[in-house]
């Protein structure tokens, strides 16, 4: 029977109407439309589907969303803030940490979670935590060093708007101006 | 996904009541890894899924020197790898537990959930009876207690009744200088379950063997213990004869089968070797442990 359901989801409370068999991971992408998050093995050990739920990385795969009553919920969507990607997002821009791009958003919120915990982890430890999220274009070593270059407070600090960026992007390259 | 009623009890003795009226129509849940994939490919179709979540107080891990370690049910693997009794007092469960899946699934997973699951390729369980710990049934009319080495009946079969929660693990204190050993062997990568998973302890009185627990998991319908090959080496001097044939008699005593991680062959070759690296990998941890030099005084 269907239920009322209030959802935590970055900061915004989204009130949805589900069936209790209804996983996190639905209910963020098609009951309130934030589909950043992907689904891949539907078993918990792709990692793409990562978000973070009271302060813990889990599968929204393996989450009942009637579970996450009253608990905060991060998704890709919530990194980002007023126009300025978070670092690890420009980690992974600027590293090229991403191919295909589907297990990239559960790469960046996995990473996140981890940095929240443990703001300068090891190389073992970046590689353990990471092992969860898979890449099947394998591009692992662009991953890592994406999260290295956060913890390493490589990644430009200026607070540049993603538009700001693309054009200065654009510049440093070379290639064209910018139209607009 | 197959549909059903969902209820959130705030008590066990609400849950235990809740678990009498639904009967057969009813699951627990709590991590739900386990659970939620079952129920997704259909294995599993329950009417009422009775989660454990809002329960106070039922994820504890607490250590006393004389009692040893408590561990409340929904206690998640992460938790327990992370709590520094288990990491100083514990290792083997330290090392056992880092090495489950991999951290998001350990952030999820409970310890309870892993027991009453009787999933004879998880890791937890062999640890658990190598260090001989028991756990608590509780149901409407009371409670019992029963060591984890019975609880395991066959294959996704465990000792749990109708009406039953285990609601707790206790691990007795470690005898001090327990030698002890744990290895997973992976078919692949790091998230995959052991193609064999070994953990042993060892109580040594100088080059003898006092006492032994030697458990496997992946080898067998339930997580077991090797019972005949412990009695090889109890009591005895341990040389490289011995521990050959301890090694040979547990692969006899574990029953495979093939699977995509390797034949049943191979499996029991991997159980000669894997015991054999074990003891050795629990005496060089308990040399490396000795003070060295001079004895320590004996005690006034």
């Amino acid at each position: 029977m269907k239920r009322h359901q209030a959802l935590n989801v970055n900061g915004e409370e989204y009130d949805i109407e589900i069936e209790p068999n209804r996983l996190l991971l639905h209910a963020l992408r098609d009951d309130i439309g934030l589909t950043g998050t992907k689904e891949g093995c539907s078993i918990g050990v792709c990692g793409a589907c990562s978000v973070i739920v009271g302060g813990r990385l889990v599968s929204s795969c393996l989450t009942l969303a009637v579970a996450c009553q009253g608990k905060e919920i991060t998704t890709i969507e919530g990194l980002a803030k007023d126009g300025k990607l978070h670092p690890l997002q420009q980690a992974f821009l600027e590293y090229g940490g991403f191919q295909c791009g589907i297990c990239t958003p559960g790469q960046i919120i996995a990473a996140k979670a981890l940095l929240d915990s443990n703001p300068h982890p090891t190389e073992e430890e970046i590689k353990e935590w990471m092992s969860g999220n898979l890449c099947r274009c394998t591009g692992y070593y662009k991953i890592f060093e994406s999260i290295m270059a956060v913890v390493q407070n490589k990644v430009r600090a200026e607070d540049l708007t993603a538009r700001e960026r693309r054009e200065a992007r654009i510049q440093s390259l070379g290639v064209y101006k910018s139209s607009s | 996904m197959v549909t059903f009623d969902y209820l959130e009890p705030k008590s066990l003795e609400e849950a235990c009541a809740l678990l009498n009226e639904h009967g057969d129509d009813a699951r627990l849940i709590a991590g739900g890894t386990a659970l939620i994939i079952m129920m997704r490919q259909r294995l599993l179709n329950p009417r009422v899924v009775i989660s454990l979540t809002s329960i106070p107080n039922f994820d504890y891990i607490t250590f006393d020197a004389k009692d040893g370690l408590r561990l409340g049910a929904g206690a998640r693997h992460r938790d327990i790898e992370l709590a520094k009794p288990v990491h100083e007092h514990y290792p083997l469960l330290h090392e056992t537990f880092r090495k489950v899946a991999q951290p998001r699934i350990r952030n999820m997973g409970t310890i309870g959930g892993n027991l009453v699951q009787g999933d004879p390729l998880t890791d937890p369980g062999a640890s658990l009876i190598a260090l001989d710990a028991e756990v608590t049934l509780k149901n409407a009319g009371g409670q019992r207690v029963i060591p984890v080495e019975k609880f395991f009946v066959d294959y996704y079969q465990t000792d749990l009744q109708p009406g039953e929660i285990l609601t707790e693990i206790h691990v007795p204190p470690s005898p001090p200088g327990l030698a002890w050993a744990h290895i997973k062997f992976l078919p692949r990568s790091l998230e995959d379950f052991a193609t064999v998973g070994v953990a042993l302890t060892m109580r040594l009185g100088g080059d003898r063997c006092e006492d032994i627990r030697l458990a496997f998991n992946s080898v067998a319908p339930i997580i077991m213990r090797a019972k005949r090959a412990e009695e090889v080496l109890r009591g005895q001097k341990i040389d490289d004869d011995r521990v050959g044939k301890m090694a040979e008699v547990a692969s006899t005593e574990v029953d495979p089968m093939d699977d995509n991680r390797g034949s049943a062959e191979y499996k029991r070759e991997l159980v000669r070797v894997l015991v054999r690296r074990a003891v050795n990998q629990a005496l060089d941890r308990a040399s490396a442990a000795k003070p060295s030099g001079r004895q320590a005084p004996a005690p006034a």
